[in-house]
């Protein structure tokens, strides 16, 4: 694809990928964050230990500001298919568009619904029935993210469809199109990815308050939690689900594989490069340093397999950014085997009982929060600029997708927007959930807490 | 099946108006409803924890409309462009002065924040109504099935028209001093004290200026568009929307006269309803009216979806409404009665 800074394309794909990058710096939180809500109800429920009811609490008030700017900066992804991608939505709306009505009416309803008595309910719902609120939030959010990534799993492998006689296409079984393949391995690795951040963010703030010594017993509660957590999804996130994923991309979509790991020649013993910089006007990987025939053995399970090089397939049918998608895909595994390492040294001092006095790992603990968002875009990053050229694979090109009668004007006019809203957005998200994180969770212990409870119950009888 | 699904949407988008329409109402009205900050917190905490809940139903008619109509959503989207990113943007903007304004217990940043609120739910009446506007005026379709519409042009209804004209924003105003005192009546119903007072007061001053906006937006109508009255005669639905509006707003009156604040709340949801009802049925099939000429104009049956798609459609849909119906007995129950800051409002600690 052409991606000359005129051309009205490069633009609305400029503005779809910054609108739903930044989206998806707070769903996944709100994914993530859900579970550890429900298990600190859950265990509030069976222990009747105030602690549980705090944490949950303390951390249902940063999930309801992430929640409520993942709902504003959503609405327009929605839009978007209409007002920059009206070609896409005339061919294939008659399929995404199920899942896409599906969400709103299956998990969206559920969410919101229970998110304001999850968040303001507690009181007026008792013990039971808060508890019952927060897996209503928790399961709409897993479900809106089970039919988008339905929907994105059509975009990179259609199954389910038919094209008519119109030549757009039609759902066709609506159980292939639900069930796709595809949709239950980038599904099982995302919901892991969104664990990941959750537990990172829930571990940060545990390192902070043990580093400040404060909050204690809260501090312990989410190190602990944050920490198992964190290892169990950093190890699941990498496999099962994200070694099945690359598989099912060296399946699907081997050309995109190729272009992945920067390999211009096919051939078996392929290896993963460690450091190497793609240079594509010259068919090859520049200063390559490789683990050999690692890649023949994670895209296909034995070292001898063989792996297409992108000189086997036409340069047009190449993805059409090779360098980003290269490093996109690089720094995630990096990453991910950071995370694991990370993880599994913080689970160990905890288990030895000292990850409180390891002053040093709560620094690296702390300060480590913003790599699993980091390693959730990129990973977003390759999924979508492996796609290309196509944007439905295999079936309609991207470059036909895009609105014809909006003019870059228009498009730059709205990206322009959405820049200087989001930036206001960031600083207000980081304002707020900066207050709660310095005012901390309340009283320490289950007496001064209760002692809370009632005095808010005796206000609102006076009113 | 397609006039059927025609009858969904439309109803996804009506529950969508009048459910945030009342907050677009209670939002305009804030400033000058509540003068106090406490009263102010009073209005927020009104529509507090419903917002995202509402603004749902217009997610839900986005993606049906995908689904059902993809071909009218590649079109009107695309031709919307600007309008629509206006509307996004003050939803956002709605949102997060509704969610951040009561996490700092400072005058500037409330301020700030409830000046946000009523300016974004002003220009979201004036842009919905506007949108409304155009669907009955029509819109510069072309033989392909597209068009591109400025904000203006020259202010005609006829030929190459532009988001805004005489037209258009005549519908807006009415249809923001129309959502306004539908919110002054949902005020009426959920605060108590000096707002209460002053919305009482508000909802009869709209009200009233409804009636001869009203008349004057139908004359202007059957000046834009001649033939529709003539046809929509022959429409027993648009008879059922002309008696839904008539016995709303009989249930009104005697629901602000009588002090009944939930029935004149019922009736202001039902008479905007109506409304919509008697529009969207007068329109069809066309759900897109060309301003160049009349044969390019985009029917329901021209922009569906095929047959396979719709009757997979018609499987899930149900179930999904079934279950936001339960939500939302859930939601109204719980969040039945007089508001009170203390037990409702927004501020964390």
């Amino acid at each position: 694809m052409n991606s000359n800074l005129s051309d009205p394309a490069f633009w609305s794909r400029f503005q779809f990928g910054f609108t739903v990058i930044y989206h998806y710096l707070f769903p996944q939180l709100t994914m993530g964050l859900a579970w550890f809500l429900v298990f600190w109800k859950w265990r509030a429920l069976r222990t009747g230990d105030e602690r549980y009811n705090a944490a949950a609490r303390f951390w249902a008030k940063i999930f309801a500001v992430n929640f409520a700017i993942g709902v504003v900066t959503g609405i327009p992804m929605e839009f978007q298919f209409g007002t920059n991608w009206a070609g896409f939505s005339r061919y294939a709306g008659g399929v995404i568009g199920q899942t896409l009505a599906m969400e709103g009416m299956f998990a969206f309803f559920l969410e919101s619904a229970f998110i304001g008595a999850f968040i303001w309910g507690e009181k007026r719902l008792g013990p039971r029935f808060h508890f019952l609120a927060a897996v209503g939030v928790a399961l709409g959010s897993w479900l809106s993210g089970y039919f988008i990534l339905v929907t994105n799993a059509f975009m990179q492998h259609p199954v389910g469809y038919k094209v008519g006689a119109d030549g757009l296409l039609g759902i066709s079984t609506l159980s292939a199109y639900l069930l796709n393949a595809w949709a239950w391995v980038e599904f099982a690795h995302n919901q892991m990815a969104a664990l990941v951040t959750g537990s990172f963010v829930v571990a940060a703030v545990g390192a902070l308050y043990a580093l400040r010594q404060m909050h204690p017993n809260q501090s312990q509660l989410y190190l602990r939690a944050g920490t198992c957590v964190g290892l169990l999804a950093s190890l699941l996130v990498a496999f099962p689900t994200g070694d099945q994923q690359a598989k099912m991309v060296g399946r699907h979509q081997p050309v995109t594989l190729a272009a992945m790991e920067g390999r211009f020649e096919g051939g078996s013993m392929a290896g993963v490069a460690m450091i190497g910089q793609p240079n594509v006007a010259a068919r090859r990987l520049d200063n390559p340093i490789e683990v050999p025939g690692a890649l023949s053995f994670l895209a296909y399970g034995t070292f001898q397999s063989y792996v297409h090089g992108l000189n086997e397939y036409p340069a047009d049918a190449w993805p059409d950014n090779i360098e980003l998608l290269y490093y996109s895909f690089h720094l995630m595994i990096t990453l991910g085997t950071l995370f694991i390492l990370l993880m599994a040294c913080a689970s160990y001092q905890n288990w030895r009982g000292r990850l409180e006095s390891k002053t040093w790992l709560l620094w690296v603990l702390m300060l480590a929060f913003p790599f699993p968002y980091i390693a959730n875009t990129v990973g977003w990053m390759t999924a979508e600029l492996g796609r290309q050229p196509w944007l439905v694979y295999g079936l309609f090109h991207t470059n036909d997708g895009y609105s014809k009668v909006v003019s870059s004007g228009n498009t730059i006019f709205t990206l322009i927007g959405f820049i200087g809203l989001y930036f206001v957005l960031g600083l207000l998200f980081l304002l707020l959930v900066g207050r709660e994180i310095a005012h901390g969770p309340e009283g320490e212990t289950g007496i001064e807490s209760r002692a809370d409870v009632i005095t808010a119950e005796t206000k609102e009888h006076v009113v | 099946m397609i006039a059927t699904w025609y009858a969904i949407v439309s109803l996804m988008l009506i529950v969508y108006v009048v459910l945030d329409g009342r907050n677009f109402g209670a939002g305009m009205l804030q400033g000058v409803v509540a003068k106090t900050s406490e009263e102010r917190r009073q209005v927020i905490a009104a529509i507090g924890p419903l917002w995202s809940w509402h603004e749902v139903w217009l997610v839900g008619f986005g993606g049906t409309l995908l689904a059902v109509f993809p071909k009218l959503m590649a079109s009107a989207f695309a031709g919307y462009y600007l309008a629509l990113f206006l509307i996004l943007w003050c939803l956002i903007l709605r949102g997060v002065s509704i969610e951040v304004g009561g996490h700092i217990n400072d005058r500037l940043w409330q301020g700030f924040w409830d000046f946000v609120f009523v300016v974004s739910n002003f220009v979201l009446a004036i842009l919905f109504g506007a949108a409304a506007g155009n669907l009955a005026r029509g819109v510069p379709l072309d033989a392909n099935g597209d068009f591109s519409m400025a904000l203006f042009t020259n202010f005609n209804v006829r030929g190459h028209v532009g988001l805004l004209d005489w037209y258009t924003v005549s519908i807006a105003i009415f249809t923001a001093v129309l959502l306004a005192a539908h919110g002054a009546t949902y005020l009426v119903l959920k605060t108590e004290g000096a707002v209460h007072q002053r919305s009482a007061t508000y909802a009869r001053y709209l009200w009233t200026a409804v009636v001869p906006l009203f008349a004057a937006i139908s004359l202007e109508s059957w000046v834009v568009r001649p033939e529709l009255p003539g046809e929509a005669i022959y429409n027993p639905i648009c008879w059922l929307g002309v008696l839904i509006v008539i016995a709303a707003t009989t249930t009104l009156i005697s629901g602000l006269r009588t002090g009944c604040e939930l029935r004149a709340f019922l009736a202001s949801t039902f008479l905007l309803a109506g409304l919509l009802i008697t529009g969207g049925a007068a329109i069809f099939p066309v759900m897109l009216h060309s301003t160049l000429s009349p044969q390019d104009s985009l029917t329901a049956y021209a922009v569906a979806a095929n047959h396979k798609s719709l009757l997979i459609a018609s499987i899930w849909w149900p179930i999904g409404f079934a279950l936001a119906t339960v939500y939302f007995i859930f939601v109204s129950r719980r969040y039945a009665g007089k508001v009170s800051v203390n037990r409702d409002n927004q501020g964390f600690y």
